[in-house]
């Protein structure tokens, strides 16, 4: 399943978490344009380095829908980051 | 004998059922007992989904880390690599080399990297300090 929601939290100097939620689809429609001037330079890149650019963008969406339920949490005594990907 | 194989070879003996019937009331009774000795044939046990990294720092600035990583994208991360080229394979190898790490890269097999990830479910890792704590394991 691919990724739906990313949300960001993080602690400021001030000690109050600040929460940012991602909506994943949205987020990926507005930035096509860019996402598809991506895609044609990754193509470029695989041409250039000799990897099959099928195996890699079959590796690349494996890799994508693998992401749900990945979490990474970071608390450093003033400084903490929490993010998580359903 | 158990109890209950008594029993069936009692109502054999008075006759109240034939020796057909006896021997499938005795079989019955086997494969039951069989079912309930053995709970891992009869539940499989859940396959773990997610590798989980924990790390406690009770020094002078606390600090935590909490990691959590499905499996499914190990398997993925290991198939994206055996697409490296060969040609960037030596080169890497030759940095590894100077820098005095004897691995070969090239020698690794996709194939061995999947058998580590799926063997990855038995992991567990549990240090346990005065300052700090890391824990390893698959959930």
């Amino acid at each position: 399943m691919i990724p739906q929601l990313v949300t960001v939290g993080y602690r400021g100097s001030r000690g109050r978490w600040r929460r940012l939620y991602v909506p994943v689809v949205p987020v990926v429609v507005v930035l096509s344009p860019l996402l598809l001037l991506a895609a044609a330079a990754g193509l470029v890149m695989c041409r250039v380095y000799g990897i099959s650019p099928a195996g890699a963008l079959c590796g690349a969406g494996r890799l994508v829908w693998a992401l749900p339920g990945a979490r990474f949490e970071l608390d450093d005594g003033q400084f903490g980051l929490r993010m998580s990907i359903r | 004998m158990n109890e209950e194989r008594r029993q069936v070879l009692e109502m054999l003996a008075e006759g109240k059922v034939t020796a057909d019937e006896a021997e499938r009331l005795i079989n019955a009774l086997e494969r039951e007992q069989i079912e309930s000795t053995s709970p891992a044939v009869a539940r499989q046990k859940p396959r773990p989904k997610y590798l989980r990294v924990l790390v406690e720092d009770n020094s002078e600035q606390p600090s935590r880390i909490n990691v959590r990583v499905p499996l499914q994208l190990l398997r993925a991360g290991v198939k994206l690599a055996s697409l490296i080229p060969p040609r960037a394979l030596t080169r890497v190898n030759a940095e590894l080399d100077k820098a005095g790490v004897p691995i070969d890269l090239t020698q690794l097999r996709p194939q061995d990297l999947e058998e580590l990830v799926e063997h990855l479910d038995d992991v567990t890792v549990d240090i346990d300090d005065p300052t700090s704590k890391v824990q390893v394991f698959c959930e």
